[in-house]
């Protein structure tokens, strides 16, 4: 960033191969403007923590990530995201496309009505996978990778609702694991977890972080600390400091992000 | 100063209490008066012969209350529902939305006899049904359109959105989200949304006075959609003002028959319902 911005060094930029970059992101839900001038960069196969205090637009940025505010009425987008490099904002883009690319865990575990195996083979059917094979195939593999395949391995027909919340949010991670995203998006996907629950999903972030980008917003400090590589601090839709997590959490820059994760406040 | 003593909230809730059971009561009274109204007065004549007979009895216009009842829901049906998932899953808040929906209220509110002169002027005459099945269902559907309409929207709104959110994060489509996920989570509830509205459709007499309903004399049954019907509230109708020589008892039998048939789906709603209900939890 060539602009003598006295904010330009407290946003590091990575080293190492970007997955996701975003460029002056502004977001408008009507009138109020939500993010204000968001730039950053997301490197490839880590895992990226966001942490502010309540409504400092955390899940607003997420969902600008994958164009999920799209389905907001009168929500608005100023500024450009890349992905690999491609505006996602573009014209051209197939969101839906795009959408399977960048993979989204929500703070509430939202298992659709189903049988377990039909909310992980939701995915792959919607994009063109058919044959029973094929299928078992990819169930397996999603529940695997989402730590969930020995709890359920002899009850797929069974209802997802039927599962613990813990499960649940496992299984929406199975679900995203089934359509091959390159990233993925996790909302505070704890908030609804017990410890133990808690515990599991976070080793799991960690074994996914070989062959995914992960960008996981929290409210929670020690989880940020324990599972990132790198954090933003956002304030008042404004990413304030963005840096290796070990450097904002001992070594802040900025008085704000110092007293945020001290706890002076949010 | 106090001069006027306030009721202990004991006391409150005692009179909070019997106001609202009054209030339930005179809700249920009339029904149940009207109910043992037409059993104690045409109960004698309410026999299965009256039900099952084709030139004696009622069952012309049973069936062809029957018939019209199932033809306005297979026409309603598509035509709401695919109203009620663009205006609450496609439609983004505007003028043009706002329109719609002033004219769903609207037409909600038009005395039903003015359906059965649209009917009458748009499916019988201009579209050239002539009187009958098909041209009563049509105006029948219009009528309930509006009460589909809002009910099918009431059930597309139970849908929590987060599962519409899943599904568009995992890359689905607009259409995909609406096929895959809130349709059949939503088809309950307007099947009972349907039901309901069609069962009121099935005591209207004004919309198939001029567009389908007729007394017969030689041909009780219809053989095809572009056939007249017999229709219950209509035979009604006629025993009440015109026929000679109908006893009192058969009236009210009649009556009955008509109340029962509309109970009857309506209870089957509420059981649909109330099976589905239990069936999900999310
Ligand atoms: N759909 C929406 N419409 C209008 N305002 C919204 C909407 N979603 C969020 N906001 C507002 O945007 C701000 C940021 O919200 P959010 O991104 O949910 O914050 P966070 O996730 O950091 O708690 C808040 O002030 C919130 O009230
Ligand atoms: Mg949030």
């Amino acid at each position: 960033m060539g602009s003598p911005d006295v904010g330009a060094e407290l946003i590091l930029r990575p080293e190492g191969e970007i997955k996701l970059e975003t460029s002056g992101v502004n977001l408008f839900y009507d009138g109020f403007q939500a993010l204000r001038e968001v730039s950053v960069a997301v490197p490839a196969r880590r895992i990226t923590a966001l942490i502010g205090p309540s409504g400092c637009g955390k899940s607003s940025f997420l969902r600008c990530l994958n164009r999920m505010n799209d389905l907001i009425d009168g929500a608005r987008v100023v500024g450009d995201v890349l992905l690999d490099g491609n505006s996602i904002y573009d014209r051209a883009t197939d969101v839906a496309e795009l959408r399977k690319r960048v993979g989204m865990v929500f703070q509430a575990p939202n298992p659709f009505p189903m049988s377990i195996y039909d909310n992980v083979a939701y995915g792959p059917r919607l994009h063109g996978t058919r044959g029973r094979e094929k299928l078992d195939e990819i169930v397996e593999s999603s529940l695997r990778g989402a730590a969930l395949w020995d709890e359920v391995k002899d009850g797929l027909r069974k209802s997802a609702l039927d599962l613990s919340g813990g499960q649940q949010q496992r299984l929406s991670i199975a679900r995203v694991l089934a359509v091959e995203p390159e990233v993925l998006l996790m909302d505070e996907p704890c908030s609804a977890l017990d410890p133990t629950a808690t515990f599991r999903i976070e080793e799991l972030m960690l074994e996914l972080m070989e062959r995914y980008t992960i960008v996981i917003v929290t409210h929670n400090m020690y989880q940020a600390s324990r599972v990132s590589q790198y954090t933003g601090f956002f304030l008042l839709g404004e990413l304030i400091e963005y840096g290796v997590t070990t450097q904002i959490f001992e070594n802040p820059k900025d008085r704000r992000t110092d007293d945020y994760v001290r706890g002076r406040f949010g | 100063m106090r001069t006027v003593q306030r009721l202990r909230p004991r006391a409150t809730q005692a009179v909070v209490f019997a106001g609202l059971w009054a209030a339930a009561a005179v809700v249920v009274l009339p029904v149940v008066g009207i109910l043992a109204l037409m059993f104690i007065r045409g109960g004698r004549a309410l026999s299965w012969e009256l039900l099952s007979s084709a030139e004696e009895g009622l069952l012309p216009a049973i069936v062809g209350t029957m018939c019209l009842v199932a033809l306005t829901a297979l026409i309603a049906a598509p035509l709401g529902i695919a109203a009620a998932v663009y205006l609450s899953e496609y439609a983004r808040s505007g003028p043009l939305v706002r329109l719609i929906r002033l004219a769903i209220v609207n037409l909600a509110g038009v005395p039903s006899v003015v359906y059965g002169l649209f009917g009458l002027g748009l499916f019988v005459m201009l579209l050239a049904f002539g009187r009958c099945l098909l041209a009563g269902a049509c105006t029948l559907a219009l009528l309930v359109l509006p009460l589909v309409i809002t009910a099918s929207e009431e059930a597309l709104r139970q849908v929590p959105g987060r599962l519409r959110e899943a599904s568009f994060g995992l890359g689905a489509t607009r259409w995909q989200t609406v096929r895959r996920v809130v349709l059949p989570n939503a088809l309950p509830g307007m099947m009972t949304g349907l039901i309901l509205s069609v069962g009121r459709a099935a005591g209207e007499t004004a919309p198939i006075l001029f567009t389908a309903a007729f007394i017969s004399l030689t041909k009780p049954f219809p053989s095809s959609a572009l056939d007249p019907i017999e229709a219950l509230p209509f035979k009604l109708y006629y025993m009440a003002t015109e026929a000679h020589g109908v006893s009192e008892e058969v009236k009210w039998a009649t009556a009955a028959a008509l109340v029962m048939l509309v109970l009857a789906m309506n209870l089957a709603a509420v059981v649909i319902r109330a099976r589905l209900r239990g069936a999900r939890r999310w």
